[in-house]
């Protein structure tokens, strides 16, 4: 299932009641079907307190002390209801992600917003093993934040249920939710560089011209003109014939440089990671390049969205081709 | 979650932190004040980061260091000063040590505890006010600690805490009503402090410095009728004893004072008749029936005296009343007829009396009374002794004997003053009577009881208050410490103790108009300013002080005052018959409204949109217009539907659409034209004058 509570039974069982409590989708709004409340530490030394003071006016009989023992029990009670305020009735919508390679931190935007009225503010938003980002919607009606998440597997990746809380006004509640955004970002395999395996597939003359006046290749003799580079001269067939002829070069893209499988070593996810590599250098060197691995064939050409097709294809290999809802891998 | 404390919140606790310790600095001593202030100035450094924070060497010197300073400089281990000393420098320390989020809330915590602790010093409506205003700040740096990503705004935390604060009470006053009290449950150190009012020993003049002092004694509110202030003798002690010059209490001796209390008969605790005065019995009865004498009765709202004795009209007697309650099983009647607590009066005590003048103290006098209440010191002031005998020797009888001293002290050069001239511990009273002549309640009365034991007549020395001021905005006596007053008490045969007041010879005034009447005007220069307005006749300033003191009695009577009795008696009143179950019932109907009160007030939004003003104006004119037959069309604009109901008016027309759509401000006087317009154009539809127009159209 796609809630991160490691192992347990316990865990498995509230995972599977979340679940159904809050059942995924890419837009949530907070209300108290969804919000969890109780008190902090704090909260329960606040307790402490309002309890030694009520034995102090006992003891006292002071009226006073009574007094001030009930306004602090009267301002825990005032805010638990400003503790669920603070979430009730946000927006959490998960917007994108770039995607991204294993084991980089991949990137999820999401959207904080509210309805008109009272803001917000001291709202932490987080996936459990990101770092903590502090929304505060008091004078804006919305803000987006980005977090950032490993990824550790390629394929679709979605991070699970996200933690919101709050601890607004006095800390000593915390009221928190666990929302399934369906946030998917597609994770690439961590690219292997191999030693220029470019060279070792192409084949130099059966290449298209690319560009007529490179200087790559030697391509053509023909008569001097006016503005050619003087080292170009054949001074040799000067001297003998009297007339300049220069040498012409050209670059040349070899048609059939193929990212093949069957071509890069080891195993499965070996190969994945050598062609990402090598589809990586290849998209470097702006050359065409195409794509052989079971089950996909893609015929060269180049380009960014060449690039994004042929890495989604090794990100997807062996799994499924759209993110199915409540699954990560 | 070890959060840095971020500095908005800081700011706010330093500011607590003054607005906290500052009332205590009346009890505590004042190296603690100078620590508190020394580590604010150091946390102030630190959070400049100027300085560091203390190191472990230093933290630990200091702790100690304050541990001992308290052991050393308290007087008992362990009174509510040594606690509360304890608790400001543990509060103080932690302000400067403190760097993370759980120290930050120990910190706040301790100060709501701090304000707590100063309403065991003071209950006045001042201090409880003031003490909001600092719970309020302990509050607002909470929030601080919370808006960690906000811009630094202490002003936001702090109205935000204002907010939180409102919203309690009430709530605050649902449980302050209806939570139950309950007796204390084990017993404590209690405030300890100055004794305040009349003593145990006077020495003539003692009174009269107490005389210069406009503090409250008590506040008396009667249930029916006010005596007269000529009656109004507040009877706390007897003074029964003299020697070098001043009048003791002759018993219980001091030292043995609550062994003897406790276990002989010469005090009668709770509500039953004492043994020394059978008549109550009868008294009780007889005022219990239709047209039989109804007591006298009151109730007294005691400041504290850190004294145990309680004040009354002769003869006091506590009664059974639901209000009482255990309360009445603490107070008991001393054998010489005044009210006393079995503990030293240290908070605002509450009691009601029912007094029964008619009743005779001490018809038969026991001989040991007779012997103590006569005594005199040998070879003390044998003028006096031989002055007093020649006068009882002319006279026919007691009464006649203390008419002739009044009358002495009435035509002689005897002067009522404040300010009295020295006496010897010696022979004072010849010194008084016969040279200096002049003096203060307790000069009079301590010469009229040494005539009357030196004729050998059983008289004593009474201490009090005198008269009292009605507050006529609150119909209650206020007896202020100014009122004390001495007086005497002669025993007479067939009549018992009768009360003989020697100054109303010497300065009449006093007992009828109180002590500023009796005072020449160079007395009166010694009272402060304050007093002086109380006692003009300066309309505006006395009513001003009588509203204060007023609301101040009402805060003692219903906050203050607010014991278990009373709680009980209030519980009965609008409950009936009260069960833990009622009072859970209304408690959480209580709980549940005003928890209410606070969701509609968080979660109610105003749906209301604000119109353009111009868009206001004209709905009303189209509204106007509907039942003419005129009806805005949905795809009209107002300048449009206007030139269909009169394309005449186009000033009106180019008025609308300039103010509508072209316009940022606009300002009151176009408003007012837009208005008048539009006016004039539903007079004319209503009269008809469009129609021809509209039809055509």
């Amino acid at each position: 299932m796609s809630t991160q509570f490691p192992g347990g039974f316990v865990q498995k069982r509230f995972g599977g009641w979340l679940e159904r409590r809050i059942p995924p989708s890419s837009q949530i709004t907070l209300s108290q079907d969804s919000i969890f409340i109780f008190p902090t530490s704090q909260g329960i030394a606040f307790g402490a307190l309002i309890v030694l003071l009520i034995l102090g006016a006992i003891n006292y009989q002071s009226s006073l002390i009574y007094g001030v023992a009930f306004l602090l029990g009267s301002l825990f009670l005032v805010t638990i209801l400003h503790t669920f305020r603070n979430l009730s009735g946000v927006q959490i919508e998960f917007i994108g992600s770039p995607g991204g390679f294993v084991g980089e931190d991949i990137e999820f935007e999401i959207r904080v917003s509210r309805s008109t009225g009272v803001g917000r503010e001291g709202i932490s938003v987080a996936w459990p093993d990101t770092i903590k980002q502090w929304v505060d919607i008091q004078e804006k009606e919305a803000c987006t934040i980005k977090l950032f998440v490993k990824a550790d597997q390629r394929g679709w990746f979605n991070p699970g249920r996200m933690l919101i809380e709050t601890y607004y006004p006095l800390g000593l509640l915390r009221a928190w939710t666990w929302v399934d955004l369906t946030a998917v970002a597609l994770i690439y395999p961590r690219p292997i560089y191999g030693e220029s395996p470019l060279e070792s597939t192409t084949q130099k003359d059966n290449g298209a011209l690319v560009d007529p006046l490179g200087s790559d290749d030697f391509r053509d003799v023909r008569e001097y003109q006016a503005g050619d580079p003087v080292k170009h001269i054949i001074w040799k067939s000067y001297a003998r014939t009297g007339k300049p002829v220069i040498k012409q070069y050209g670059s040349f893209l070899d048609p059939r440089f193929i990212l093949d499988w069957s071509a890069v070593p080891g195993l499965t996810e070996e190969r994945l990671s050598r062609l990402t590599g090598l589809a990586l250098d290849a998209a470097r060197s702006q050359r065409d390049y195409g794509l052989e691995i079971p089950g996909t064939q893609l015929s060269p050409a180049c380009g960014a969205n060449h690039l994004q097709t042929v890495l989604k294809a090794l990100a997807l290999y062996g799994l499924l081709e759209v993110p199915a809802a409540g699954t990560e891998n | 979650m070890e959060i840095q404390i971020p500095r908005n919140a800081l700011a706010l606790l330093m500011i607590a932190q003054a607005m906290v310790v500052l009332p205590h600095s009346q009890q505590l001593s004042p190296w603690i004040m100078a620590v508190c202030v020394v580590c604010g100035i150091w946390r102030w450094m630190v959070f400049q980061g100027r300085w560091d924070y203390p190191r472990r060497w230093l933290k630990a010197m200091l702790v100690l260091g304050s541990v001992a300073a308290v052991a050393l400089s308290g007087s008992s281990a362990f009174s509510l000063e040594t606690a509360t000393s304890l608790l400001i420098l543990a509060f103080a320390l932690k302000l400067v040590e403190m760097k993370g989020r759980r120290d930050a809330y120990l910190v706040m915590y301790l100060g709501y505890f701090i304000i707590a602790t100063e309403f065991l010093f003071s209950q006045s409506i001042s201090m409880a006010a003031y003490e909001l205003v600092a719970a309020v700040v302990v509050t607002a740096s909470m929030v601080g600690m919370n808006q960690m990503h906000a811009r630094v705004r202490p002003m936001g935390s702090f109205k935000l805490a204002s907010a939180l604060i409102l919203q309690a009470l009430p709530l605050m006053l649902v449980l302050f009503l209806f939570f139950p009290r309950i007796a204390p449950l084990w017993s404590i150190p209690l405030p300890g402090g100055a004794k305040t009012g009349i003593s145990d020993r006077v020495t003539p003049g003692d009174i009269a410095k107490l005389s210069q002092s406009q503090e409250i004694a008590f506040r008396v509110e009667f249930e029916s009728q006010i005596p007269a202030p000529s009656q109004l003798y507040w009877r706390g002690l007897v003074y029964s004893n003299f020697e070098n010059g001043s009048w003791t209490q002759a018993s219980p001796p001091p030292g043995q004072r609550q062994s003897i209390l406790r276990t002989s008969s010469q005090i009668s605790w709770g509500t039953r008749v004492p043994e020394f005065l059978p008549e109550l019995e009868n008294a009780r009865t007889e005022a219990t029936v239709s047209g039989g004498v109804k007591p006298l009765a009151y109730e007294i709202l005691l400041q504290p005296t850190q004294s145990s004795w309680l004040f009354g009209l002769q003869v006091p007697t506590i009664t059974e009343s639901v209000e009482a309650g255990s309360q009445s099983n603490n107070i008991g009647l001393t054998r010489d007829f005044r009210l006393m607590s079995r503990e030293p009066v240290s908070a605002l005590m509450r009691y009601k009396v029912h007094s029964y003048s008619e009743l005779v103290p001490d018809r038969e006098l026991p001989d040991w009374i007779r012997t103590r209440e006569t005594r005199l010191p040998l070879e003390d002031n044998p003028r006096t002794v031989q002055f007093a005998q020649g006068l009882f020797a002319e006279s026919n009888s007691v009464e006649d004997f203390a008419r002739r001293i009044m009358l002495q002290i009435g035509t002689g050069a005897y002067r009522y003053t404040l300010a009295p001239p020295g006496l010897p511990r010696s022979n004072s009273i010849d010194a008084f009577w016969f040279e200096t002549q002049a003096g203060f309640c307790s000069h009079y009365a301590g010469a009229f009881v040494y005539m009357m034991r030196a004729a050998g007549i059983p008289a004593r020395m009474v201490g009090g208050y005198q008269g009292g001021d009605l507050n006529p905005v609150g119909q209650f006596l206020v007896v202020r410490q100014m009122d004390a007053h001495a007086w005497t008490e002669v025993w007479i045969k067939g009549r018992g103790w009768v009360r003989y007041d020697p100054t109303n010879a010497v300065a009449p005034e006093r007992i009828e108009r109180g002590l500023d009447a009796a005072l020449s005007s160079e007395d009166l220069g010694m009272f402060s300013v304050l007093t002086n307005a109380r006692l003009s006749n300066f309309a505006g300033m006395a009513d001003l002080i009588y509203m204060f003191d007023s609301v101040g009695h009402r805060w003692n009577l219903w906050v203050v005052g607010y014991d278990p009795n009373v709680q009980a008696a209030y519980l009965k009143k609008i409950l009936g018959n009260v069960t833990p179950g009622k009072i859970a019932i209304v408690l959480l109907i209580g709980v549940a409204l005003s928890m209410a009160l606070v969701v509609i007030a968080l979660f109610w939004r105003r749906r209301k949109v604000r119109l353009h003003p111009v868009l206001r104006i004209f709905l009303k004119f189209s509204k106007g217009v509907e039942r003419f037959g005129f009806v805005r069309q949905s795809n009209e604009s107002p300048a449009q539907f206007v030139a269909r109901i009169d394309a005449r008016r186009s000033s009106l027309i180019e008025q609308l659409d300039q103010l509508l759509y072209n316009s940022r401000n606009v300002s009151s006087t176009q408003l007012a034209l837009l208005r008048k317009r539009l006016r004039r154009l539903q007079v004319s539809v209503a009269l008809g004058l469009t129609k021809d127009i509209e039809t055509a159209g």
